[in-house]
């Protein structure tokens, strides 16, 4: 009992946003004046529409949250991870509609070419390294936007249309049952949160940010860097398919852009927002970045990209750690400075 | 020799392979395809090298890669292009800008000023800013007020391809008539001299030097050609508009790649010391940032050019048709200027396919003997090869950076407005050349200057080819099968050879084995 009580008062903010994000429908409901049980049978209105924001939000979560793992914790720069994603929306989608299986099966044959894909990078990832790595990477995701925007293949991924019309399991179907929908993208989003605070915590994680800083040393060490990153990758590469299973799901089209180098771009620039290598601060970018996106586009219109653009660049010049890495920087001296005053009043 | 056989056995048998594979395909099609196709593969590859040789500098001296470099060709394209088709705008922009860069060369003299500023924290805080702000405000006001002859992107019969398409037409649109109503004259200018002067005494309170340079009158020579430059072009306004509009476009088209070259180089100074700068200690965030600024300068492009593409005509000397065209010696492609010449019976087209490979070949010449004859040159090799002993041994490694950043977007500003005339202008140009380049790069070996060449010559052959049998088709031997590549595959082609040579060399062909 106490040591629930120490994990409580240890987790106090991280279990309140949980708190929040449950009830987020149901008080974004109230603000309309519809009630609670009118937002339990989805019904339609604001909350609807603010679940759909916060399901975008959570698959883009789910996405920045595996680019992280990569990038900003084991320090490889991939510029193919778009693929990891769109193997996943297009798999599901062309699985549920041509092939006629149930959502379980398509589960599991995702989860195989989620592992398929990452030995394929695996097979890669002892022979270049650094900026190679990268380019090899961009590589094979432009091989695969090209193949799923061909038109020979345009009877399964619908070409540069995108890929439409698959019918979703009405138990999950994100017209009718948006709020089940939302809890599944929400839960999905902090049981991956989870699991990779506790990656990272782990020798294996531990070992991947030794990569990061100096692979060589961690070769001198006795480590063999390749399965640490071959597995990195791999859990990498499974929660981006799964993003992409639920993006499908969520969204009536499954755009080619998800499979263009843009979109490893967005999941830079989330990192980035949020703070390199920080986990939650992928979390807190995919919420800054979708809300920036929707403000700006609604607002601004075309040329939202352009502010986009120099927020880009005003974050790499004068916030580089992002903002859950600032916090956690200033947070130490706001900490010191409050000491300083309570000790100065006590005096 | 077998030492250097066996060194360099991967290498020597994947150049046999391509060897065998351009034979092979030189016997698929007939000798004047065959002719077409080669030439076109050389103007792909001659851009894609302008692009790729000055990305591959950039990255082999400053660890810099710059995925702007698209963005920048492309802005290359549409500076040439500007000067080209409205000479007129050109001239009306250079006495604005001449005088707003002015007071930022005179870093000397501010130096000198600041340390005349009574020093207090509190005021050196919050003056600097004051200053910018109404620097920038300033400049603002004369800018919206100022009176610039342009296009309008919203009105069609004013949008810039209209323009373009009347000038190919012969019958050029006369540019809207434009005077000073809403400010002074000598007020607009007065204005923008002291915003410009405001704003850079701003900027030069942030650095506080201790020591201050002596003040000679070498220092006030670049104000004193811009201030040359910007009331000289203001007072001869109409004149020098008359002087380029009346011009042969065979000459403009001359000062075009020259102004678009020079402005490219200016931009390239400028970038690499206000933005890159600062991120040398951050590699990655280099790369985050020029991805930034490659968003940025296409929505600005956007803005100001709009967003349909449109073509930009060929100067005469590529454009001649009529009698006695095509030609099919020198002597009467000379005399007629025709834009196709006869070549092994096949249609060439001058200025696509001979024009811009000699110029490649011409770049690729005088840059070699930049690297390889020249104190500069050495400075960058001997910088690629070990950065930190060059700094050591006494040599401002930083401004060689700078002058490599400048000379490299420079080159591939070059670039763009040679592609304009053959390619067209539009937002989405630079992406898919740099894709080209970062491919050449990552084949040829991605510091090294003559993977640069072979890697964009590769790149540029295998696309044409492919684009050539797409047409034909390739009977598949022993089979009655006929493949056609299909538009797609075309891309999909060099990206797989790029897959393969890194896994096969992962230096590229020619970069150097670590």
């Amino acid at each position: 009992m106490n040591s629930l009580a120490a994990i409580f008062r240890q987790n106090r903010a991280s279990l309140l946003t949980l708190l929040g994000l449950v009830l987020l429908p149901f008080i974004a409901g109230m603000f309309e004046g519809a009630s609670p049980a009118a937002v339990w049978v989805n019904a339609a209105g604001t909350s609807k529409f603010i679940q759909g924001l916060a399901i975008e939000i959570f698959i883009l979560a789910l996405y920045a949250l595996s680019f992280d793992l990569i990038f900003g914790i084991t320090g490889l720069l991939s510029f193919g991870h778009s693929m990891f994603f769109s193997v996943g929306a297009y798999l599901t989608g062309i699985l549920l509609k041509s092939f006629g299986l149930n959502l379980w099966q398509t589960i599991g044959v995702v989860f195989l070419a989620a592992i398929a894909q990452a030995v394929l990078f695996g097979i890669v990832l002892p022979r270049v390294k650094g900026i190679t790595f990268a380019l090899v990477t961009l590589g094979m995701a432009s091989v695969f936007h090209i193949l799923v925007m061909s038109r020979e293949l345009g009877d399964y991924t619908g070409a540069d249309v995108g890929l439409q019309g698959v019918i979703v399991p009405d138990f999950i179907s994100p017209a009718n049952e948006r709020l089940r929908f939302y809890f599944v993208a929400l839960a999905v989003m902090v049981l991956a949160y989870l699991l990779y605070q506790r990656f990272v915590a782990s020798p294996t994680g531990r070992v991947c940010v030794a990569i990061r800083e100096n692979e060589g040393r961690a070769r001198m060490l006795g480590y063999n860097t390749f399965s640490f990153k071959f597995a990195a990758l791999l859990l990498s590469s499974i929660t981006a398919a799964f993003a992409g299973t639920l993006h499908c799901l969520y969204q009536p089209i499954v755009s080619p852009n998800t499979a263009s180098m843009g979109f490893t771009v967005t999941a830079l620039l989330i990192v980035l927002l949020g703070g390199v290598g920080t986990l939650n601060g992928a979390l807190v970018g995919a919420l800054v970045y979708r809300l920036l996106d929707f403000g700006l586009r609604r607002y601004i219109g075309e040329s939202a990209s352009f502010i986009n653009g120099a927020i880009y660049v005003a974050f790499v010049l004068f916030i580089p750690y992002g903002i859950v890495g600032t916090w956690m920087l200033k947070s130490f001296e706001i900490k010191k400075g409050w000491e300083r005053l309570v000790g100065m009043v006590k005096k | 020799m077998t030492q250097f056989l066996r060194k360099n056995l991967i290498l020597i048998l994947t150049l046999a392979a391509f060897l065998a594979v351009f034979i092979a395909a030189g016997q698929g099609m007939e000798r004047k395809d065959f002719v077409i196709t080669l030439l076109r593969g050389l103007s792909v590859g001659s851009l894609t090298f302008l692009v790729a040789s000055g990305f591959s500098l950039i990255f082999g001296l400053l660890d810099v890669l710059n995925l702007a470099h698209g963005t920048l060709f492309m802005i290359g394209a549409y500076l040439g292009w500007t000067v080209y088709v409205r000479p007129d705008t050109f001239v009306d922009v250079l006495t604005p800008l001449a005088l707003l860069i002015g007071g930022f060369t005179l870093s000397a003299l501010w130096t000198k000023l600041s340390a005349l500023l009574p020093a207090s924290a509190r005021t050196n805080k919050i003056f600097p800013w004051a200053l910018l702000l109404v620097a920038a405000l300033l400049a603002f006001t004369v800018i919206t007020r100022y009176p610039i002859s342009s296009w309008d992107t919203e009105n069609f019969s004013q949008a810039p391809g209209s323009y373009s398409l009347m000038l190919d037409q012969g019958a050029p649109l006369a540019p809207p008539a434009v005077s000073f109503d809403k400010i002074n004259p000598a007020l607009a200018l007065l204005g923008l001299l002291l915003a410009s002067s405001l704003g850079a005494f701003g900027l030069s309170l942030f650095g506080q030097q201790t020591q201050s340079p002596k003040l000679t009158v070498k220092e006030f020579i670049p104000f004193g050609l811009l201030a040359l430059i910007g009331f000289g072009a203001f007072a001869a306004n109409d004149a020098l508009t008359a002087f380029l509009t009346g011009l042969s476009n065979n000459w403009l088209f001359l000062i075009a790649l020259l102004v678009a070259t020079l402005s490219g180089i200016g931009l390239g100074a400028l970038m690499e010391s206000t933005l890159i700068r600062p991120l040398y200690s951050r590699p990655i965030y280099q790369l985050m940032l020029t991805l930034g600024m490659s968003a940025i300068g296409i929505e600005v492009v956007r803005a100001i050019w709009g967003r349909p593409e449109f073509v930009m005509p060929k100067p005469d000397i590529f454009s001649g048709s009529g009698q006695g065209c095509p030609a099919t010696t020198l002597a009467a492609w000379w005399d007629k200027n025709c834009s196709i010449v006869l070549l092994f019976e096949g249609r060439v087209r001058v200025y696509n396919e001979i024009f811009i490979p000699l110029v490649g070949i011409l770049v690729l010449i005088a840059v070699w003997i930049l690297l390889q004859r020249t104190r500069l040159g050495m400075v960058i090799r001997a910088g690629v090869q070990d950065r930190e002993m060059v700094e050591a041994l006494g040599i401002n490694v930083r401004r060689v950076f700078t002058l490599v950043f400048a000379l490299g977007v420079g080159l591939a500003a070059l670039g763009g407005i040679l592609a304009a005339p053959s390619m067209g202008l539009s937002n989405a140009m630079g992406e898919s050349l740099l894709l080209n380049a970062l491919i050449a790069l990552a084949i040829g070996g991605l510091t090294s200057y003559p993977g640069a060449a072979l890697g964009s010559l590769l790149v540029g052959l295998l696309q044409q080819f492919m684009i050539k049998y797409g047409q034909i088709g390739i009977a598949i031997p022993f089979t009655e099968i006929i493949f056609k590549p299909t538009p797609p595959i075309v891309p999909a082609s060099t990206v797989l050879l790029m897959v393969i040579i890194l896994l096969l060399m992962p230096n590229g062909l020619l970069g150097k084995k670590e």
